[in-house]
């Protein structure tokens, strides 16, 4: 693929986050949005396009109100704008990135503010006393519902969990080693919510939801909004923030599409690995230039899986790369550095571009600052869609 | 359109029933193949490929006029397996710890069957176990087709 201009990443921001806020949709983004704004001194007429992913992932709490991109820019003055998308779809707040960059290096638009907002769902156990009489099935899901495949926790990530470990000799242990270390991280982190240390044996004492994933391999559910800022590198200089740059972006959908995990060609090989594979071909650069990574961990399994696609080990060797230190901070490829959605909540991905972003300022991670970071790799989502980002500093 | 469905007593609770199937004009045939203890899958008659779920295409060679439900036999190897121990739906809070299997059909390995591992440990699934498919009435009018080890 011929180079393009490159787009940059010039502000960001989060909402108030946090267990039941009690902000809907339409006050989280506009915090967001409005801090994302300040970050880089940009203003409403500087913005020709708003990008929304919206959505809980799971049951939705009643009265959070429904907005789309429209409503943001109306919301904080974008007016008029290019380029909008509201689309629901594909793998959570990279889908949002992917298409900003994408309206920019196409010439859609110059300026395009993204936003993922995501409310806390309702829990488990609020969602199963909702239940009303026998619940009836329809789609894809008819062929797995009624066996008890009720949740994502057993379809995105124990059966590819469970695979893993009898496939490569994967130890619950070596899981529980990217638990302990990127908590170390989120203890560094102001903004992280869960900062108490953890001891293996906290972990191998958290209970398991389904065998072998425990409670603290799942990412922690908030009410959350996260805003970033893109521009051409040509305006990027004009703001208030040292301007990260796009090096390469790569979306990937593999196989079936949107329920079916268990169906997937590989349950541990999938669209990461086309996704990494795309993202490699796009650039210059190699896994060993990279400074640090931010990998999406829904479950602590995708972040097994995207160090493997990214190739910063081999294929099953993920969980002695990780019990070897090398993924901490002060090992050669520090991985989650704010502490991942485990610990800092669930920003449903965009936590992880924004992280990548504050590192490669070089001045806004404090005690968690990766030395001289110049490439950092953030990536999404996992199975039959996900998408990874490389970025580098100016 | 007239689909058969899946009938069960009026008085039915959540608690008595897990998530119950509601067929479509696509899925009817697998569901009244299993009410009959057969276990259909669509195939595709020009090219041979197995379609499961059901679509209206072959994703082979797109044929659309040739696909019709095919009897397997039933025998397959676990791809992978979960221990589910918190319940999500008022079915499995007097149920848990259950298993979950994902089998691998002996036609097509890609053909995956979402279903549970009967008469066996929980603790001793493996990856690899030979199975077979077994119907079991798991609620009054409710049968689904269930693995035992073969």
């Amino acid at each position: 693929m011929a180079k393009r201009d490159r787009v940059a990443a010039i502000g960001v921001g989060y909402s108030t986050t946090g267990r039941r806020t009690g902000l809907n949709r339409r006050q989280l983004v506009a915090q967001a949005a409005k801090a994302a704004m300040a970050d880089c001194g940009i203003s409403p007429d500087q913005i020709d396009g708003v990008v929304l992913h919206a959505g809980v992932a799971g049951a939705e709490p009643p009265g959070l109100d429904w907005i789309d991109a429209l409503d943001v820019a109306q919301m904080l003055g974008i007016t008029p704008i290019t380029f909008y998308n509201s689309d629901q779809g594909g793998p959570a707040y990279f889908h949002a990135a992917i298409s900003a960059i994408a309206a920019i290096q196409s010439g859609q638009a110059h300026t395009v503010l993204t936003v993922r907002v995501i409310n806390q769902r309702l829990s488990s156990a609020e969602e199963r006393d909702s239940v009303q009489g026998p619940m009836r099935i329809s789609g894809d899901s008819q062929f797995t519902m009624p066996f008890g495949s009720v949740t994502p926790i057993q379809t995105i990530a124990a059966l590819p969990a469970q695979r893993h470990m009898e496939r490569y000799g994967t130890t619950e242990e070596q899981f529980g080693a990217h638990v302990i270390a990127q908590r170390a991280n989120a203890v560094l982190n102001d903004e992280a919510i869960m900062r108490d240390p953890l001891t293996m044996d906290d972990y191998l004492n958290s209970r398991y939801v389904s065998k072998p994933v425990r409670l603290l391999d799942c990412d922690y559910p908030v009410d959350s909004a996260s805003a970033v800022i893109y521009t051409t590198e040509e305006r990027s200089r004009d703001f208030a923030k040292k301007p990260v740059f796009v090096e390469s972006a790569a979306a990937s959908a593999t196989d079936i599409l949107p329920a079916g995990f268990e169906k997937l060609h590989d349950l541990n090989m999938n669209s990461p690995y086309h996704a990494a594979k795309t993202l490699w071909s796009r650039t210059d650069l190699k896994p060993s230039d990279v400074d640090c990574a931010q990998l999406y961990d829904g479950f602590t399994i995708i972040v097994f899986q995207w160090l493997e696609a990214l190739g910063f080990c081999g294929e099953g060797e993920a969980g002695s790369f990780v019990e070897s230190g090398a993924t901490r901070l002060d090992g050669s490829l520090p991985v989650n550095t704010d502490g991942g959605a485990c610990n800092v909540g669930r920003r449903h991905g965009a936590n992880f571009c924004i992280e990548s972003i504050r590192q490669l300022r070089g001045n806004e991670s404090g005690a968690r600052q990766v030395k001289d970071a110049e490439v950092a790799v953030w990536a999404n989502a996992t199975g039959p869609f996900s998408g990874a980002v490389l970025m580098t500093a100016d | 359109m007239n689909i058969a469905s899946i009938n069960i007593p009026e008085s039915a609770t959540a608690a008595q029933y897990p998530p119950i199937p509601e067929p479509n004009m696509l899925t009817e045939f697998f569901w009244e193949g299993i009410a009959n203890h057969q276990l259909l899958i669509l195939r595709c008659g020009s090219c041979g490929t197995y379609i499961h779920y059901p679509r209206p295409i072959c994703p082979t060679c797109l044929s659309m006029d040739d696909l019709a439900p095919a009897q397997v036999s039933g025998r397959g190897t676990i791809y992978s397996h979960t221990t589910t121990v918190q319940p999500f739906h008022p079915y499995y809070v007097d149920k848990v710890p259950y298993n979950l299997i994902v089998v691998a059909l002996e036609e097509d390995e890609n053909i995956r069957i979402t279903s549970n591992l009967i008469d066996f440990p929980n603790d001793d699934i493996r990856i690899g176990m030979p199975v077979e498919v077994t119907f079991q009435e798991v609620a009054p009018g409710l049968t689904l087709p269930l693995f035992k080890l073969a």
